[in-house]
């Protein structure tokens, strides 16, 4: 039965070659992680999320990440660390300044035109001045036409 | 074979340029035998595009491995459906796909209005043989996928192909390109009639009433391949993920997006005669988008793991799709007058501005998606600096933004036509407003703080009220009449006004989506080495490893955990995740196993074995995550529902404003 087990063991193994070792995320590296993107060019997850069990980007990310916490580092020098590495494609969003500030402003500025369009919109069309007024004789005709209407139905 | 398949591609080439020129000329010589023999071009090059992609997966069924489209997506023991379906595996086929499905809608289009619009009709083919031809072209001469594999002059074959990627050998994954590849394409058609309308000034809405149900049909299949996706990347991929913001996701996202802003719009235009110019430019946009999409998944502009190879045809497409976008802004340009507004906006509270913002915040969240997706390139090619685009900018700007659009799909149908009073939207709103908020109330003293998650959840009920209320009112208005009992009611009312009351259907799909959205701020996961024998924890879960058991077919080994999992002490269910390795790719993939429940789903994989040969386990528990596939389903039916013809054949007047009442007019009897 032991020996079953090992060989069967021995099979999986063979089956996830070039896997091993597990890593853990902890509450520790996960605070930081979900500052730095993942860079394994598979997903767009940060390195607290990424789930790839052998993400040759995420899992020496961690390790990275364990070694200067326990040297105790401040999470922001981490990831100041990571960035002075790998150039500031290594944070999961664009930084809010300079050129890439425009990544965040674009998508509500959009929106802040769409509304002065439709204000813009909403102006035009409710404009009085083309709306002319209405001759007494042609409202009763109107009513008239509405009452003989409600009465045909049943 | 390969030599026929090519030349049809080639002889299809050539009709459908024939059928653009005999189309225009023969509109503006007034010659009906040219229209009508670019026509028969039409169905000409349906008939050889299917001899080609007859040919093609007979070549992957019989493992032709001369061709070397057939060695690089095909090995001897695939099983016959997935050879099929790498059919749109590789750039090659899924382009001959693309086109295919194409000259299918050309055919049925031009088949279906024979008799009708012959005055836009020659345009509206044209349009369509445009795109078909600038396709043919791609796979006739850069792309074909009849190319053999040579040593000099003499065509070889290789003794195996290299198999179908493994991620793809999945039932989702077989009929997700092609319901996607139904919705991208299917936007061309309400495009060339909007072309065929705006050319030939059109009085009336006759492109709208005639494209409706095309609109409908293929925003629903469109609907089908984003979420069929989503559905694959959970069940496959391992990290229980439905949606990654992919470059190519968001590619299939963004027509879906315009799509459903444009379906709004139109009952603009329809009831009031409003926003014409609006309505072209959504359709020519879902249209442009659907083009984008196609090119960022196929030229390696943007890096994604969904991409095809890159290819040099990048450059085809941005001419393309420059060249549309001149004319379009032409045409528009040069026809606003005819697309002038009908009647006036009376109230800024009411359905018209409801409409106005839904179509806002659904093109806002439509740019945030293409701005995130092109930034990274943007920044490039600016700075000279890479920057990544991640998940959390997708989900900090669009997480807003779509919870708004809930609140307006609650807000849109309580709002009147034309104006609202004061009292009235009192009436409307006291009671799904308390609802909403009470739900907040509940939701917090159970201790839930999650700011979107209550907010979503409030709003989902706010939604679900006015969804029902209406439904409600109108079945016992109609019970009341006739003596039906609420069921009975309740069909009558529907059926009386399919497009009505199934939008309000696919509404409660998108509320039950939002919920299952929502349900991930709860998300659990641990990843956890474990000996066969042993147990770990995971919430209210325990997980016991009992066994880990092997085998092999002809087209892959597998190895899987076999896993008893208990809730809060009692047994539940046994699960056993699996990993593959396939042969002939030398791929390695897992198939989780998941046990569905409308509260929560728990997700386990078997992720490979540690350094010391201990079986490694990612378990999950996903709440609520159920909730989008039940939106899915609904999604579906409430759409069916609005393409059944309605029992009252509904007219809409357009409302137009005469004139203001003066003061010595009499008062109202």
């Amino acid at each position: 039965m032991r020996r079953s087990r090992v060989s069967l063991l021995l099979v999986a193994a063979a089956l996830c070659l070039g896997q091993s070792g597990s890593q853990l995320v902890t509450p520790e590296i996960r605070r930081v992680g979900v500052h730095l993107g993942c860079l394994c060019g598979s997903c767009k997850n940060t390195v607290a999320d990424c789930a790839m069990l052998e993400c040759h980007y995420s899992k020496p990310a961690r390790m990275k990440i364990i070694a200067m916490q326990k040297e105790g580092r401040a999470d922001q020098a981490i990831v100041d660390q990571f960035v002075k590495d790998e150039g500031r494609r290594a944070l999961a969003v664009p930084p809010a300044e300079g050129f890439h500030l425009l990544a965040w402003i674009a998508p509500f500025a959009v929106i802040g035109a769409g509304l002065v369009l439709i204000w813009w919109f909403v102006r035009r069309l409710r404009r009085p001045s083309e709306t002319p007024a209405l001759d007494a004789r042609v409202l009763d005709r109107y009513r008239e036409q509405i009452d003989r209407d409600i009465s045909q139905l049943d | 074979m390969e030599n026929i398949g090519a030349l049809a591609l080639l002889l299809a080439f050539c009709l459908a340029v024939y059928a653009i020129l005999g189309s225009l000329i023969g509109k503006w010589k007034s010659k009906a035998f040219l229209v009508l023999s670019a026509e028969r071009a039409v169905y000409s090059v349906w008939f050889l595009l299917t001899l080609s992609a007859g040919l093609l997966v007979y070549s992957l069924l019989t493992n032709d491995f001369r061709l070397s489209y057939v060695a690089g997506h095909v090995n001897r023991d695939m099983p016959w459906i997935y050879k099929f379906t790498a059919w749109w595996g590789g750039q090659e086929g899924s382009l001959l796909l693309w086109t295919w499905i194409l000259s299918c809608y050309c055919a049925l289009v031009v088949f279906q209005n024979r008799r009708k619009f012959r005055d836009m009709m020659p345009y509206v083919t044209a349009t369509l043989m445009v795109t078909q031809a600038f396709f043919l072209c791609l796979i006739t001469f850069p792309l074909s996928p009849f190319q053999v594999l040579a040593v000099g002059r003499e065509i070889m074959a290789v003794p195996d192909g290299n198999g179908l990627n493994p991620l793809l050998q999945y039932w989702a994954m077989a009929i997700h390109p092609p319901t996607l590849y139904l919705g991208y394409v299917g936007f061309i058609v309400p495009f060339a009639f909007a072309m065929g309308s705006l050319i030939t000034r059109q009085p009336g809405d006759a492109w709208i009433h005639t494209t409706r149900r095309w609109a409908l049909v293929t925003w629903l299949f469109q609907s089908c391949g984003v979420l069929l996706g989503a559905g694959w990347a959970y069940a496959v991929l391992g990290w229980g993920g439905y949606w990654g913001w992919d470059p190519v996701e968001n590619a299939s996202l963004l027509p879906w997006i315009t799509g459903t802003a444009f379906l709004h719009s139109v009952m603009m235009q329809e009831k009031k005669g409003m926003m014409k110019v609006w309505n072209m430019v959504l359709i020519s946009s879902t249209f442009f988008l659907c083009i984008l999409g196609t090119m960022l998944t196929r030229s390696g502009i943007v890096s994604s793991v969904h991409a095809f190879a890159q290819s040099p045809i990048g450059k085809y497409f941005a001419i393309f799709l420059a060249a549309h976008i001149a004319v379009v802004v032409y045409l528009i340009l040069d026809r606003l007058e005819y697309l002038k507004s009908e009647s006036q906006l009376e109230s800024v509270v009411s359905r018209e501005s409801s409409f106005l913002f839904n179509n806002l915040l659904l093109l806002a969240s439509c740019f945030a998606v293409l701005w995130g997706t092109l930034f990274p390139v943007i920044s490039e090619a600016v700075t000279g600096e890479k920057i990544s685009v991640d998940a959390p900018f997708y989900n900090r700007v669009n997480v807003p933004i779509g919870l708004f659009l809930m609140l307006l799909t609650g807000v849109g149908p309580l709002i009147a036509w034309r104006r609202s009073s004061l009292d009235s939207l009192k009436r409307a709103f006291l009671w799904p407003t308390v609802a909403g908020l009470a739900t907040i109330g509940i939701l917090m003293g159970l201790g839930i703080r999650h700011f979107y998650a209550l907010i979503s959840f409030g709003l989902c009920v706010f939604v679900t009220w006015t969804v029902i209320a209406e439904f409600f009112k109108g079945a016992i208005a109609i019970g009341a009449k006739t003596g039906q009992n609420l069921a009975a009611a309740m069909v009558e009312l529907t059926h009386r006004n399919t497009r009505r009351y199934g939008g309000y259907i696919v509404h409660l799909a998108i509320v039950f989506m939002f919920i299952g959205f929502s349900g991930a701020a709860f998300n659990l996961d641990k990843t956890i080495e474990v000996k066969p024998g042993e147990s770990f924890r995971l919430g209210a879960w325990d997980l016991k490893v009992k066994d880990l058991q092997q085998g092999e077919n002809p087209n892959y080994r597998w190895g899987h955990l076999v896993v008893d999992a208990w809730k809060n002490g009692a047994y539940v269910a046994t699960l056993k995740p699996e990993k593959r390795s396939y042969r002939a790719a030398r791929t390695d993939t897992t198939e989780v196993a998941i046990r569905r429940r409308l509260n929560e789903d728990l997700y386990i994989n078997f992720a490979g074995v540690g350094e010391d040969g201990r079986p490694v386990v990612q378990a999950y528990v996903f709440p609520l995550v159920s909730w989008i596939w039940v939106g899915f389903v609904t999604l579906i039916f409430g759409t069916l529902i609005c393409l059944v013809p309605s029992k009252v054949r509904l007219q809409f007047p357009k409302t137009k404003v005469l004139g203001v009442v003066t003061q010595d007019a009499p008062v109202p009897r």
